[in-house]
């Protein structure tokens, strides 16, 4: 079903992609928000302000700015992120109304994150020591999410939800794995997998282990986040502010000095 | 002069074994080396008396061969097993027959499905149906198709319905006498569901039974305006069949628009039922609707299982299903009478089931422009996975998924051959759906245990004499549970999720089991002799 749909959406798309953007459209742009609700609000949210998923507001998008481009990255997703493809879900004219409504609600007069990005940065590998466990760049631990383009990826204040209150929402497959051996002892990881009868978990070392469920005491998956929940206390407002500013320039290539 | 004989003899067994004939699929229940028919007997118990596997040899199961077909899409084949061969369907208009032996791929049937194709949910297909020296499949274009069992030949091939309008066939079809059954797939693009029988012998039709009333037959009057043209009623799992009844036992799917029940008003009959069909005629016997103007997604196609009860003191003969609305039910199939009625899962559209059947719905659980939250969701208590009854625990064995999901709705123009939901579901953040194995008492409803899994489940049952449950998960897990207390006690990672029931059968005098998983079909055996 994917194929045959996929190969249909390739002749429109590239039909569209000749034209310049679309001018606004308030009927569609009205459809698309209906579209745009039961699809994208969960990880964009309701008024496409981001979230999990990159903020729809800010008129910049990562993927291209042209209508051409949103409507591929709708219809395909994006490799290597948590955004699927919609093609088999959505007709060719709900994604087009959806770019309508994307287009709505594009503000282009963002203010910027108040704070020091360089300051941030230096918080980020020292005083934070973020860098134990989140790499940048190449550089820092394995155990939680790499961090190298995290700025379009996130909305800020998802970002600064996920310093301040790290437990409040974890991504799939990246819960906190506990296993209890026979013996007693403890680990406890990052999740690498975890299905009916096993578990695998990565530590702050950056070992990796897994267990046969039958084999231990017990093997348990946790919404607890093992990021420390004290980035409120260990931080002033401002070098959060500061931090948040590295975060948010995170965009990849840059990153990876 | 006696070794010519004796070879004769064999022979005739042999050219016997690779028919099948209407007798064989009566009895098919007796036949443990085979598997004649999608739920290996009429009655839809999918259970087998063999115990070489048990509950105390299970841990020596292994795998006999491995045919890896390659291909892509959703694996859900009920493989057929008779005359020394394993008949296979596949998605995307593929099929196999393989040496039982060996896994060796005798031949292959293949179709290039056409390009516009309406799909709702992929390219699978679940099966078989065999009599005498033919094979029938449906094909997802909606055609049904009879192959030469010998030689995987076409024999002949009939349009069921217009796959441009939004139908598809999936489903395996069911042979009674001389005729071919077939269900039908399409209520989210606007088509008006059926269930068709067609000659075995000439492919000709023989009858037709609508599954939506029209206006001015009897249960029309449940349609508002014309909205039954666009009524929905799929029938994409196979039947169940009372031959002393001569009964056809079909559920029916979803009313259209899913979502929005505002241009559909009323009860919406035959959809979200299970229609008792004459076998002969395709003449309604009667109906019962499990969910009235369902506007929340739940077809009644999981398999109606035909078990003789005794409630409450009194033998019925009843008619079995676990709904996708939530609750277990029990009929009488002679009549379609109302016997019983639990949740196996969590239900907040109902605060139950009243004495004449019909639900207690809870107001205000409608999908919302704004979202619903509902439970089960859009996927039901539990979908179409095939169940299982164990004639020695008397217990009977489906799979679940547990929790909510929100439900939208929209405003939506209905036009030939596009998607016509009028919107949609999504899961509830933080809150992801699990699964179970439940094992249920048909006779009083009561949930006997219940085998918690991770994720909502997806594969089959089959039980066995031999004491087991044969089940598997999404995560490759192909698993055999204690028919009796639900304790995992084997299970095999089959590198691909599973999606299909395992059957069993006997090879030189030992049991076989095999399953599809992943795109591969797995068989095995115990290890180390008996």
């Amino acid at each position: 079903m994917n194929h045959s749909i996929a190969i249909l959406l390739l002749v429109p798309v590239a039909a569209w992609a000749q034209t310049a953007n679309n001018p606004p459209d308030p009927e569609a742009a009205a459809g698309g928000g209906a579209a745009f609700r039961p699809y994208c609000t969960p990880c964009h949210g309701v008024r496409g302000e981001g979230g999990r998923g990159p903020d729809l507001t800010r008129g910049v998008y990562s993927a291209g700015d042209k209508d051409a481009d949103l409507f591929r990255t709708i219809a395909n997703g994006v490799p290597g992120t948590e955004m699927p493809g919609f093609a088999a879900d959505l007709r060719d004219e709900d994604i087009r109304r959806i770019v309508a409504f994307i287009r709505s609600i594009a503000r282009h007069d963002v203010a910027g994150i108040p704070g020091d990005k360089a300051k941030g940065e230096k918080l980020f590998w020292d005083k934070g020591g973020c860098g134990a466990c989140h790499v940048v760049g190449g550089r820092g631990g394995r155990m939680g999410p790499e961090l190298t383009r995290i700025g379009p990826q996130r909305s800020p204040q998802y970002l600064r939800d996920a310093v301040l209150a790290p437990s409040k929402d974890i991504l799939p497959g990246s819960a906190t794995i506990t296993v209890t051996r026979r013996d007693g002892t403890k680990l406890v990881g990052v999740e690498r997998g975890y299905d009916n009868f096993s578990a695998q978990l990565m530590d702050v070392a950056g070992n990796y282990y897994s267990f046969l469920k039958s084999d231990v005491q017990s093997a348990t998956r946790g919404t607890r986040s093992l990021m420390p929940d004290q980035y409120g206390r260990l931080f002033t407002p401002a070098e959060i502010d500061d931090l948040l500013a590295y975060l948010v320039s995170l965009r990849g290539a840059e990153a990876a000095r | 002069m006696k070794t010519a004989t004796a070879l004769l003899t064999l022979l005739s067994v042999a050219i016997a074994a690779s028919t099948v004939t209407d007798q064989q699929l009566r009895d098919a229940q007796a036949d443990a080396a085979s598997w004649l028919t999608y739920g290996k007997n009429y009655q839809g118990w999918r259970y087998s008396p063999l115990a070489e596997i048990n509950t105390t040899t299970v841990s020596r199961l292994a795998p006999r061969w491995i045919y890896q077909t390659g291909a892509a899409g959703s694996n859900e084949t009920t493989p057929l097993v008779f005359g020394g061969m394993m008949y296979i369907t596949r998605p995307s208009n593929n099929a196999d027959a393989l040496d039982l032996l060996t896994g060796k791929q005798i031949w292959h049937y293949h179709k290039d499905p056409p390009a516009g194709l309406n799909l709702c949910c992929g390219q699978p297909n679940r099966g078989f149906a065999a009599l005498g020296d033919k094979l029938f499949k449906v094909n997802i274009e909606a055609t049904l198709v009879a192959l030469d069992a010998r030689t995987g030949a076409l024999l002949w091939e009939r349009q069921i319905a217009d796959y441009k309008k939004g139908f598809t066939a999936t489903g395996a079809p069911l042979v009674v006498k001389n005729k071919v059954l077939v269900g039908i797939a399409g209520a989210e693009f606007g088509t008006r569901g059926f269930i068709d029988a067609y000659d075995a012998e000439t492919g000709e039709r023989a009858w037709r039974f609508y599954t939506v009333a029209a206006k001015g037959e009897p249960g029309g009057d449940t349609w508002a305006g014309d909205s039954w043209q666009r009524g929905g009623g799929s029938t994409w799992i196979t039947g169940t069949y009372d031959p002393d009844l001569n009964l056809i036992y079909w559920g029916t799917g979803n009313p259209g628009p899913g979502m929005d029940g505002d241009v559909r008003a009323g009860d919406n009959l035959y959809t979200c039922s299970l229609v008792a069909i004459d076998a002969d005629t395709g003449k309604l016997k009667w109906h019962f609707q499990f969910t009235p103007h369902d506007t929340h997604d739940w077809d009644a196609v999981a398999d109606p299982v035909l078990i003789d009860l005794n409630i409450k003191g009194q033998a019925v003969k009843a008619v079995v299903q676990a709904d996708r609305n939530g609750y277990f039910y029990a009929l009488d199939r002679t009549n379609g009478k109302f016997l019983l009625a639990s949740p196996y899962t969590r239900v907040n559209w109902a605060s139950g089931i009243g004495a004449d059947g019909r639900p207690l719905v809870v107001p205000r659980m409608e999908p919302s422009e704004t979202g619903t939250k509902v439970c089960p969701g859009l996927g039901g208590g539990h979908n179409w996975s095939a169940t299982a009854y164990n004639l020695d625990t008397k217990l009977f064995y489906f799979g679940t998924a547990d929790g909510c999901e929100v439900f939208f709705r929209t405003k939506q123009e209905f036009r030939e051959g596009q998607w016509y939901q009028a919107s949609t579901d999504t899961a509830l953040p933080g809150e992801p759906q699990t699964g179970a194995v439940v094992a249920v008492d048909p006779a009083t409803g009561e949930t006997r245990w219940r085998y918690q899994m991770l994720t909502q489940h997806t594969a089959g049952m089959l039980a066995t004499g031999g004491g087991l449950v044969f089940t598997g998960d999404g995560e490759g897990y192909f698993t055999a549970l204690d028919a009796r207390t639900g304790k995992p006690l084997w299970n095999f990672q089959a590198g691909g999720g599973l999606g299909a029931p395992a059957i069993t059968y006997n090879l030189n005098g030992r049991q076989q089991i095999a399953v599809a998983a992943g795109s591969s079909i797995i068989t095995f055996q115990l290890m180390n002799g008996k």
